[in-house]
């Protein structure tokens, strides 16, 4: 059973997916910016639940929420071969990079982004990687 | 009147023209007019080279380059270690200052010499005399000079004898590596089969099957850890792992041989892998009709499909203890010790992120310099015995052009000098005829 009770789905964000895998990623959005988020970030509750998004492909930012085995992650830059994309491969945790949403909020620097604590789901299963607004 | 240059163009294809892959190797070799980027025991020991040798070892690395970070281009922004920045300064060092260490090394070991070492890399695993050496060892400093030249810093003919001199030490690398033939993997179809058939078959028939699912499990958690590590350790870059292969095995199946390289002695943050082997190196086992399997330039692997880890079969996993571990003492890794490195390597992973945070933007490029500039040299200085003398003789010194360079390469204004140097070609402009 999944962490989120899903009823109803809509499509809000496409990227590219880092591999392919039947096994998507259901859990609540986490935006983090810094590394002190990051740290923050692990230290909190309902970690392996969460699907975090980073804006860039680089691995070692991300890399405390690989190693806390965060349920998905979401790039707003970078492609499989970044240094994320490969290591999301060898974690096993699907990633979808370079993700444009259709909506959300904006961050600081105008990048539109679901807003923490969305529940989302990430399918990696086909040619894209899609990200689906889960609503209960 | 300013170029208008559409960014699609040159994305979907080199120039506009020139596909990826292998169509786009053999579109290219077409184009050259001379096959200077094959190799041979003659053409790798001269010391002058023709005109035509040169600008087409130029045109084809400007392709190779452009097919290798195609898939990463927009890799993006860190927020923890600059790596755009400290790469590209990088670059800039290692044109203004490989060519003095280069020479040094040909001149303490002999062109032979030279060729014969870089021969360890199909004889020894756990070692970073590797094909990604091979390459970055010369076309790094040569996209040095590219955007050395956009920074009106040199002219394409005004280092003439630097040049030839990058091109043909990295050649000679290749030529050690494959003997005579292509010495770019693009240009022997995506493949690093480097290592001898006795080599691997005597890492080969160590590995073990994987039946048991929580064995699999450990294993696979094993390399992510330790390859995190290896980033981390290197700074982000993938002077930290290193893919061979595939290699069809005689059962019908195909392997990959990969190091990951967690106890670097050279830098000043080592102790966060005390009590870990300088290297570990898996053999990863996958059914060949399930999986098919290339190896990049910088030797990792890519697959297809792309979940290449859910059809690994069998494997084992080697230690090399330090650097200077002969290759007979290669030990194999029982589960026990894997477990407890792959729990250090998750400390270790956190420790250094935790110092890094604290660390100043200045500070983290000028240790990504020293990791990205030691990197291609070091392990051949090492081996050769010269690595203290290129201290002695300021290796880590940053150069004038390289300081120079710094404002604008750290600065958003950077995009406008690498884009046309990494993405449009404009990297490796030609030689005129002397």
């Amino acid at each position: 059973m999944s962490a989120i009770d899903a009823t109803a789905e809509r499509q809000i964000g496409t990227g590219i997916k880092a591999f392919t895998s039947s096994n998507g990623a259901t859990g609540k959005i986490r935006f983090l910016d810094s590394p002190e988020e990051v740290l923050d970030f692990i230290d909190g509750p309902d970690v392996e639940n969460t699907v975090v998004i980073s804006r860039g492909g680089t691995t070692t930012f991300m890399s405390p929420a690989l190693m806390a085995g965060v349920a998905g992650l979401i790039t707003l830059q970078g492609a499989p071969e970044s240094h994320l994309g490969i290591l999301s491969r060898e974690f096993g945790i699907p990633c979808v990079m370079s993700t444009e949403f259709t909506e959300g909020i904006q961050t600081t620097r105008g990048e539109t982004i679901p807003a923490d604590g969305t529940a989302v789901r990430l399918d990696i299963s086909g040619d894209q990687g899609l990200v689906h607004l889960v609503e209960s | 009147m300013t170029e208008t240059i559409d960014p699609a163009k040159y994305l979907a294809a080199f120039l506009g023209e020139v596909p990826q892959g292998e169509p786009g190797n053999a579109m290219m070799r077409d184009r050259l007019k001379v096959p200077f980027i094959d190799t041979t025991a003659e053409n790798v020991r001269r010391d002058r080279l023709e005109t035509d040798e040169v600008n087409s070892w130029l045109d084809y690395a400007a392709w190779n380059l452009w097919d290798f970070i195609l898939g990463r281009a927009s890799e993006g922004e860190s927020g923890l270690i600059p790596r755009q920045e400290y790469e590209t300064l990088s670059f800039v060092q290692q044109w203004n200052t490989y060519p003095k260490f280069q020479k040094m090394l040909t001149d303490e070991l002999g062109v032979d010499g030279l060729v014969e070492l870089a021969k360890t890399s199909t004889r020894e695993v756990g070692t970073k005399i590797n094909v990604t050496r091979n390459w970055a060892a010369s076309v790094c400093p040569i996209l040095g000079r590219g955007i050395g030249i956009e920074l009106e810093q040199d002219s394409a003919d005004s280092r003439r004898e630097d040049l030839e001199s990058i091109i043909q030490y990295g050649r000679r690398l290749q030529n050690g590596t494959w003997g005579d033939g292509p010495g770019f993997v693009s240009a022997r179809g995506f493949k690093v089969p480097a290592l001898d058939d006795d080599v691997l078959m005597s890492l080969v028939d160590q590995a073990k099957p994987f039946d048991d699912p929580e064995k699999l499990q450990k294993f696979r958690a094993f390399n992510a850890r330790t390859e995190l590590f290896g980033f981390m350790v290197h700074y982000d870059c993938r002077a930290g792992m290193a893919d061979t292969g595939p290699y069809p095995l005689p059962d019908g199946r195909v392997a990959i041989v990969r190091d990951h390289f967690l106890n670097e002695t050279a830098y000043p943050w080592a102790g966060v892998a005390e009590g870990m082997p300088y290297c570990v190196t898996e053999v990863l086992i996958f059914p060949a009709d399930k999986v098919g399997l290339v190896v990049t330039e910088i030797q990792t692997t890519f697959s297809e499909p792309s979940n290449y880890l859910d059809h690994l079969e069998a494997g084992v996993v080697f230690a090399r203890d330090r650097i200077d571990t002969p290759m007979g003492e290669l030990r194999v890794l029982e589960e026990e010790e894997m477990d407890r490195i792959s729990t250090r390597c998750q400390k270790g992973t956190m420790e250094m992120y935790k110092v890094l945070a604290k660390k100043s933007h200045e500070e983290k490029i000028r240790d990504g310099v020293m990791v990205y500039t030691r990197e291609f040299l070091l392990p051949h200085a090492a081996r050769a015995g010269v690595w203290d003398k290129f201290l002695a003789e300021g290796f880590d010194t940053l150069h004038p052009n390289t300081e120079a360079a710094w404002p604008v390469l750290t600065s958003p204004r950077a995009a406008e000098i690498l884009t046309p140097v990494l993405l449009f070609g404009k990297g490796f402009p030609h030689v005129s005829e002397e």
